[in-house]
C-alpha cells in the first residue's frame, strides 16, 4: 500500500522539479538523451559487429593478461561495459571461456570505461560537439534504412554518439547556466567527512542512473563548470566505481550462476578499489599533480585531471587483485553451486547463453552433444552391450558374439524420461535463437535441429530392431542370431569409429573422408547382408516370417548407420566448407 | 535518387559476400589439391596391394578410401565451380 503511495509520490515531486527549474529541465535531458546515446551503442554494436566483437572476445583471452586487454579494448570501443558483461556471462555459460577469462575481461572492462571521461573531458567539452552530434543523427538515420544488419547497427552506433555528444551538450549547458543562479560549489566539504559524503552520492547517483558512464558525464561537466570541488568530484568518480557494484548485482539477481559469479568478483574489485582510493586519495591526487604536465594536461583543466585520476584508480585496483586472480576463481566457483541436474535436463540451454548468436550455437551443439551421448546409451543397451566394451580395444567380431545376454532396457521409458525433453528443449532455444540470427547462423541452427532430429528417429529404430533381436536370442535360433549379430557389428564399427573421432583430433577433412569411407562401407555391407538372406531363404536354414524381419531390419540398421554418420559430420567436422561436402540434409 | 536506391548502392559497393566467397573458392581449391594428391598416393597403394593379393582386405579398405575421396573431389569441385559461376555474374 505505502509502496503504491511512495512511488508516485517521488515521481510527482521528480516531475514538479523538472518542470519548475529550466537549468534542472536542461540538465536532467542531458542525462536522459546521453542514456539514449548509450542504449542505442549498445544495441547498435550488437548488430555492426556481426560477431566480430564476440570471436575477438573468445579467441584472444586464453590469458589473464590478454583478457585483461581485451576487456579493457572492446570496453573503450563500445563504450558499455554491460554490452561486455552480457557477452562475457553468455559466453561463460557456453563454456567458451573459463571463469579466469571472464574475470580477466571484467576487470580490463573496469579500466575501459574510464575511457568515456576521457572523451568526455577532452572532446565534450573542448569542442562545441553538439556541432557533429546533428550529421551522425542524420546519418545513422539513413544507415538505419539499410537492408543490411551491419548498416543498420553502423547507423544505431552513429544515433547513439550524436545522443551521447548532444546529452554532454545539455549537460554542460545546464550546468553553465545553473553557475549563474546557484553555486554548488558553496556546499564543498573537506577531509574524509567531504570525501565519504560525496563517494556516496556519487554512488546514490549511479545506482539512480544504472549508468557510471553517465554520471562521470554528470561529474565532468559539473567540475568544468565549477559547480563542484575539484577534490570532492574525485570522491564522486570513486562512488560512481562503487555504485556500479550495486546496478552490477541487480543485474545479475535474474541471471544465472555465472552471472552471479561475475557480479560478485565485480563487487570485490570494485570494494577493493574503492577502498584503496579513499584511503590513498590525497597521494593520487599528488600522483595526478605530477603526471598531468607529462599529458600536456594544463594546470586548470579539472576535468581531465579527474579522467587521469579515475583511470590511475581503475589501473591500481586491477594492478593490486589481478595477482589474486586464482584464488579469487576458486572462491567464486564454491559460490551459487547447483545440485547436479538430474538425468534428461538439458546442460547447457539457458536464457544467459542465447543472448549472443555464437555462444547459443556452441550451446546448442554441444546440447546436441549431450542427446547423441544419451541416446547413445539407449542404443548400446538395446544391443545388449556397454559402452565400455564398444569403446574398449576389443575386436568387434569377439565382443558382439559373446554379448548374447539379454540386458532389459524399456527404450520407451528411456526415450520419455530421458531424451525427449533434452529433444524439446532444443527445439524451443532453436526456435528462440532463429528470430534473432543472420541467414548463416539460422541455417547452423536448423541443421542442429535436423541432427537431433536424427538422434531421436535412431532411438526409434533401435527400439524396433531390439525387440526381434531378443526374441531370436529366446528362441535360440543360431542362424538368425548370427545375422543379428552382424547387424550390431555395423553399428559398433560405426559408433567406435565415431568416438575415435572425437577422440582424436583429426582435422575436418580427415574427419569427412573417413565418414565417407564408413558409408561407402556401410552400403557394401546393407548389399552383402541382403544378399546372405536370399542364400538362408533359399537353402531354407531361415522362413520367410524369420527374413521378413531381418530384412526389416537390416534397413532399421542401415537406416540407423546412415544417420549416425550424418549426425557426425554436423557435430564434429567443424570447418563448414567442409562439412558441406557431405551428404546433403534429405527432408 | 531515392534514398533506398542509393542505399541498395553503397550495399552493394561495400558488399563482403563476394570476398568471402573467393575466399571459399581458394579454400575449396587448396583442399581439392590436397585429396587429389591423396588419391594419387592410393592408387599407388591399391596397386602395389591388389598386385600382392588381389582381394585382400586392405586392398579392399584401400579401393573404399578411395571411391570416397573421389566423391569428395567431384563434390568440391561442384561446389567451387558454382561459386565462380555466381562471382562472374
Amino acid at each position: 500500500m505505502l509502496k503504491q503511495i511512495i512511488s508516485p509520490l517521488i515521481f510527482l515531486i521528480f516531475a514538479w522539479f523538472v518542470v519548475s527549474s529550466d537549468d534542472a529541465k536542461t540538465i536532467i535531458s542531458g542525462i536522459a538523451i546521453f542514456l539514449i546515446g548509450m542504449h542505442y551503442m549498445e544495441n547498435g554494436f550488437k548488430l555492426f559487429s556481426g560477431g566480430t566483437l564476440e570471436s575477438f572476445l573468445e579467441k584472444f583471452t586464453n590469458t589473464t593478461p590478454k583478457a585483461i586487454g581485451v576487456g579493457f579494448l572492446s570496453t573503450a570501443v563500445v563504450q558499455s561495459s554491460s554490452l561486455i558483461s552480457v557477452i562475457i556471462i553468455s559466453f561463460l555459460s557456453a563454456e567458451l571461456i573459463g571463469l579466469t577469462q571472464a574475470v580477466g575481461v571484467i576487470f580490463g572492462s573496469n579500466i575501459g570505461t574510464t575511457t568515456t571521461a576521457w572523451l568526455v573531458s577532452s572532446f565534450g567539452l573542448k569542442i562545441k560537439i553538439a556541432q557533429y552530434a546533428m550529421p551522425m543523427l542524420i546519418f545513422g538515420v539513413i544507415f538505419q534504412f539499410s537492408r543490411h544488419n551491419s548498416y543498420k547497427g553502423l547507423g544505431s552506433v552513429l544515433i547513439g554518439l550524436g545522443f551521447i555528444f548532444l546529452g554532454i551538450a545539455y549537460m554542460k549547458e545546464g550546468f553553465d547556466t545553473l553557475k549563474e543562479g546557484i553555486n554548488l560549489a558553496e556546499y564543498a566539504m573537506t577531509g574524509y567527512s567531504g570525501v565519504l559524503v560525496y563517494l556516496s552520492l556519487g554512488a546514490i547517483a549511479t545506482v539512480i542512473i544504472q549508468s557510471s558512464s553517465a554520471t562521470m558525464a554528470i561529474i565532468i561537466t559539473a567540475l568544468a563548470s565549477g559547480q563542484i570541488d575539484y577534490i570532492n568530484a574525485l570522491s564522486l568518480a570513486i562512488g560512481a566505481n562503487v555504485g556500479t557494484t550495486v546496478t552490477a548485482i541487480l543485474g545479475s539477481l535474474a541471471s544465472n550462476r555465472n552471472g552471479k559469479r561475475l557480479a560478485v568478483a565485480h563487487f570485490i574489485f570494485n570494494i577493493i578499489t574503492g577502498l584503496v582510493a579513499v584511503l590513498l586519495i590525497y597521494q593520487l591526487r599528488d600522483l595526478v599533480e605530477f603526471l598531468a604536465p607529462y599529458l600536456s594536461i594544463a594546470q586548470n583543466d579539472y576535468a581531465m585531471k579527474l579522467a587521469l585520476f579515475h583511470t590511475i584508480f581503475n589501473v591500481l585496483g586491477v594492478l593490486l587483485v589481478t595477482p589474486f586472480i586464482r584464488p579469487l576463481v576458486n572462491y567464486l566457483q564454491t559460490l551459487f553451486c547447483v545440485k547436479e541436474k538430474g538425468r534428461g535436463q538439458v546442460k547447457y540451454l539457458t536464457e544467459e547463453v542465447m543472448q549472443i548468436p555464437a555462444s547459443a550455437l556452441e550451446a546448442l551443439r554441444k546440447e546436441t552433444i549431450h542427446l547423441y551421448d544419451k541416446s547413445l546409451e539407449a542404443l548400446v543397451h538395446a544391443m545388449n552391450l556397454h559402452r565400455s566394451e564398444i569403446f574398449s580395444e576389443r575386436e568387434i567380431p569377439e565382443l558382439v558374439e559373446l554379448s548374447n545376454e539379454t540386458i532389459h532396457v524399456d527404450i520407451n521409458r528411456v526415450y520419455q524420461e530421458e531424451i525427449k525433453n533434452i529433444y524439446s528443449e532444443i527445439l524451443r532455444y532453436s526456435s528462440q535463437t532463429q528470430a534473432y540470427m543472420d541467414e548463416e547462423d539460422n541455417n547452423k541452427v536448423y541443421e542442429l535441429k535436423l541432427t537431433a532430429r536424427n538422434i531421436v528417429e535412431m532411438v526409434k529404430d533401435i527400439r524396433e530392431l531390439q525387440k526381434n533381436l531378443n526374441y531370436f536370442i529366446k528362441i535360440k535360433n543360431n542362424y538368425m542370431i548370427n545375422e543379428y549379430n552382424k547387424l550390431r557389428r555395423e553399428i559398433v564399427t560405426i559408433l567406435r569409429s565415431i568416438q575415435q573421432i572425437r577422440d582424436t583430433d583429426f582435422d575436418s577433412a580427415e574427419i569427412m573422408t573417413e565418414l565417407e569411407v564408413l558409408k561407402e562401407k556401410a552400403a557394401d555391407n546393407e548389399r552383402k547382408l541382403n544378399q546372405g538372406i536370399d542364400k538362408l531363404i533359399r537353402d531354407n536354414k531361415i522362413d520367410p516370417k524369420m527374413a521378413a524381419s531381418l530384412i526389416n531390419d537390416v534397413g532399421f540398421m542401415h537406416s540407423i548407420c546412415k544417420k549416425l554418420l550424418k549426425v557426425a559430420a554436423v557435430l564434429w567436422v567443424k570447418d563448414k566448407e567442409i562439412a558441406e561436402l557431405g551428404d546433403e540434409y534429405e527432408y | 535518387m531515392s534514398i533506398k536506391s542509393l542505399l541498395e548502392q553503397l550495399d552493394d559497393f561495400f558488399d563482403l559476400s563476394r570476398k568471402k566467397q573467393r575466399k571459399k573458392r581458394e579454400k575449396l581449391d587448396k583442399l581439392i589439391v590436397s585429396l587429389e594428391e591423396k588419391k594419387a598416393t592410393l592408387k599407388r597403394k591399391i596397386r602395389r596391394e591388389t598386385h600382392k593379393e588381389k582381394n585382400s582386405k586392405k586392398a579392399y579398405n584401400l579401393c573404399k578410401e578411395f571411391k570416397a575421396i573421389s566423391r569428395i573431389i567431384k563434390k568440391a569441385k561442384k561446389r567451387a565451380d558454382l561459386i565462380s559461376k555466381v562471382d562472374c555474374c
